[in-house]
């Protein structure tokens, strides 16, 4: 028999105690362990949701400007050194390190024309990425569905008298509103959206873009860091990131993180506490077994080695046991919360080291001082009980 | 020459704010394989004298040597050491750990000691046999009988074969018939070479006794 022998016979023969001692740590962990997988998933969920909801990045040509004076008088800015944009930078970025982090790359090319003696600005853009990019939009009719279809903006619909279905001939091609999108309040209102490849092949302008939106998930990489893999793929060109868009997805996201810790440190802490008093209790219960301990020549090291060996032990368990129900609980709570789309569950098993680690820091740091007060009790006290 | 020696030894409390004098200035000798009892009223001090030779309770003056050994002279650990070397302790109440079986509390002592898991049932299988509950090996405490209980703390007191075994009433809560058995068992001992120490209000086992010492108010009177 081994001094930790001693300790697995107290935890194994006085089971209420032991029980107690395991649901105080258990109960935390368990606790923990639900809360920082619900907040993960929904970190996930919220951060992906927010990311489609508009770009936070956008890549335009690189162009400088200067303010011209002539004999003090300003004659306004002049641009030049201007660089284009190509379907080959589409590639480029494919592949950047946090490619996948991109959730959605939508490049268009601005042209003007003149339709019934008025200009209108002409986007050319891939559908099937800015419809995704702009939720918002609320189109009257239907979605463009082949190049030759046309999606409107409200002013430019209204200015030029146009109604879903219309046919409207730009540069000698014909095509068909599908669809006119209700007022967003945006430049998007004075647009007239095409197909990106018909806009090429019409306006001359063949693989050219003018400027490429992107939205990055940012759950767990920086945005910057994007930005800056970005530009040293493409160095002829400008890559902004939308900060105050970045900053309120980061906001919204870090909310979650940090209702999280609260409600995990107040968890903690009432652990820590049921723990300690349960400890502190057992101790005082213990004095004449300590006593006997001590009569038979046992060291107060050897008496603290009795009672850490059976908190580490009860810590251990209620690490592990507390982690995979803390998982189950998550797996249940999550559909409750209704969450928009979480559609998948998905648990972390780095978790679990973390899990018996925060058990085993609460189990120890709650039992150290009641530990040492047995270790160290006056042997004639102990007797007193004997 | 003496193997436990006891130089104007006496022990104060204190009791709220008054000073309680528990054991007032003894000096005794006590040779290797005698049978000593201590005894005297309630509050005449032997628990006290029985606690300060354990090595449990310092004492306010003088010295306790054992074995020429000035056992509070010693750092707490190797005051520990010591009482696991020397000393066997048997109290009234038995005090077993409750949730360990039979062999194991005998088996306590040797939990911190350097022998192997088959040198150590060896021991307590010995030990047990000596105060015949070798059957009952395996049993929990809560399983025996007060008398049993009483002998399985005589093992544990005998298992690391100390020189000294202090008793402080091991009879007080058994039978007639049993408290026979034990003080059967302690002369068996005392026979063998140890030294008994046993502090007892009974007059009739005076007559197990080499050396009788009583005591009154903490202080040592009559006796031989």
């Amino acid at each position: 028999m081994k001094i930790y022998s001693i300790a697995f016979q107290s935890l194994r023969r006085r089971k209420a105690k032991t029980f107690f001692l395991i649901i105080g740590l258990f109960l935390s962990v368990a606790s923990v362990v639900t809360l920082i997988t619900v907040s993960a998933n929904i970190n996930k969920s919220v951060s992906a949701n927010l990311d489609e909801f508009g770009a936070n990045i956008i890549i335009t040509p690189k162009s400088e400007q200067l303010m011209i004076n002539y004999g003090g008088l300003s004659l306004g800015q002049v641009s030049f050194n201007n660089s284009q944009l190509s379907d080959n930078d589409l590639q480029k970025i494919d592949m950047i390190k946090n490619r996948k982090n991109l959730s959605i790359i939508s490049p268009k090319l601005f042209e003007t024309v003149n339709l019934k003696g008025k200009d209108v600005l002409i986007a050319g853009v891939r559908f099937s990425k800015e419809l995704k990019l702009k939720k918002w939009w609320v189109i009257n009719g239907k979605s463009p569905l082949s190049a030759n279809n046309l999606l409107l903006g409200s002013n430019t619909a209204e200015a030029l008298n146009i109604k879903n279905n219309d046919t409207l001939v730009i540069k000698d091609q014909q095509f068909v509103v599908s669809g006119i999108l209700s007022n967003t309040g945006s430049q998007d209102d004075s647009f007239i959206f095409m197909d990106i490849l018909m806009a090429q092949t019409l306006f001359h302008k063949p693989a050219k873009i003018s400027l490429i939106e992107m939205a990055a998930l940012c759950y767990d990489c920086p945005i910057e860091e994007i930005v800056s893999q970005t530009a040293s793929m493409l160095p002829m060109v400008k890559v902004t990131p939308i900060k105050q868009n970045i900053e309120s997805k980061m906001m919204a996201v870090h909310s979650f993180e940090r209702f999280s810790l609260g409600i995990s440190l107040v968890m903690l802490i009432t652990s820590f506490l049921m723990v300690f008093a349960n400890v502190n209790a057992s101790v005082t219960e213990r004095t004449k077994e300590i006593g006997i301990f001590k009569s038979v020549g046992y060291r107060n090291s050897h008496i603290l080695k009795i009672i850490l060996t059976e908190v580490i032990s009860a810590s251990l368990a209620a690490g592990v046991l507390g982690f995979f129900v803390g998982i189950s609980m998550a797996k249940l709570v999550l559909p409750f919360l209704s969450m928009q789309g979480i559609n998948s569950f998905s648990s972390d098993f780095t978790t679990l080291p973390v899990a018996v680690v925060l058990s085993l820091f609460v189990g120890i740091t709650a039992c150290i001082y009641p530990a040492i007060k047995a270790s160290r009790l006056d042997p004639t006290v102990a007797f007193r009980f004997i | 020459m003496s193997l436990i020696k006891i130089e104007n030894v006496r022990k104060e409390y204190k009791s709220g704010t008054e000073i309680v004098t528990a054991v007032n200035n003894i000096s005794l000798e006590i040779d290797r394989g005698q049978f000593i009892t201590v005894m005297g009223e309630s509050g005449s001090g032997k628990s006290t004298l029985l606690t300060m030779l354990g090595g449990l309770s310092a004492p306010t003056e003088g010295k306790v040597l054992i074995d020429d050994i000035n056992i509070y002279t010693l750092s707490q650990n190797s005051l520990s050491d010591f009482r696991r070397e020397y000393l066997g302790f048997v109290f009234q109440s038995f005090h077993l750990v409750p949730y360990l079986s039979v062999e194991e509390n005998v088996m306590v002592p040797l939990a911190v000691g350097d022998l192997t898991g088959q040198q150590q049932k060896e021991l307590v299988l010995a030990a047990l046999d000596s105060v015949h509950l070798k059957e009952k090996a395996n049993r929990l405490i809560n399983e025996l009988s007060g008398g049993e209980q009483q002998r399985v703390a005589i093992a544990r007191a005998l298992i690391n074969e100390p020189l000294i075994i202090l008793a402080d009433e091991p009879t007080g809560n058994l039978d007639s018939k049993t408290s026979e058995d034990i003080m059967n068992i302690f002369h068996f001992l005392v026979n063998k070479g140890k030294t008994m120490l046993l502090v007892t209000h009974n007059k009739e086992y005076q007559s197990f006794a080499d050396k009788k010492i009583f005591l009154k108010d903490g202080n040592l009177y009559g006796g031989d």
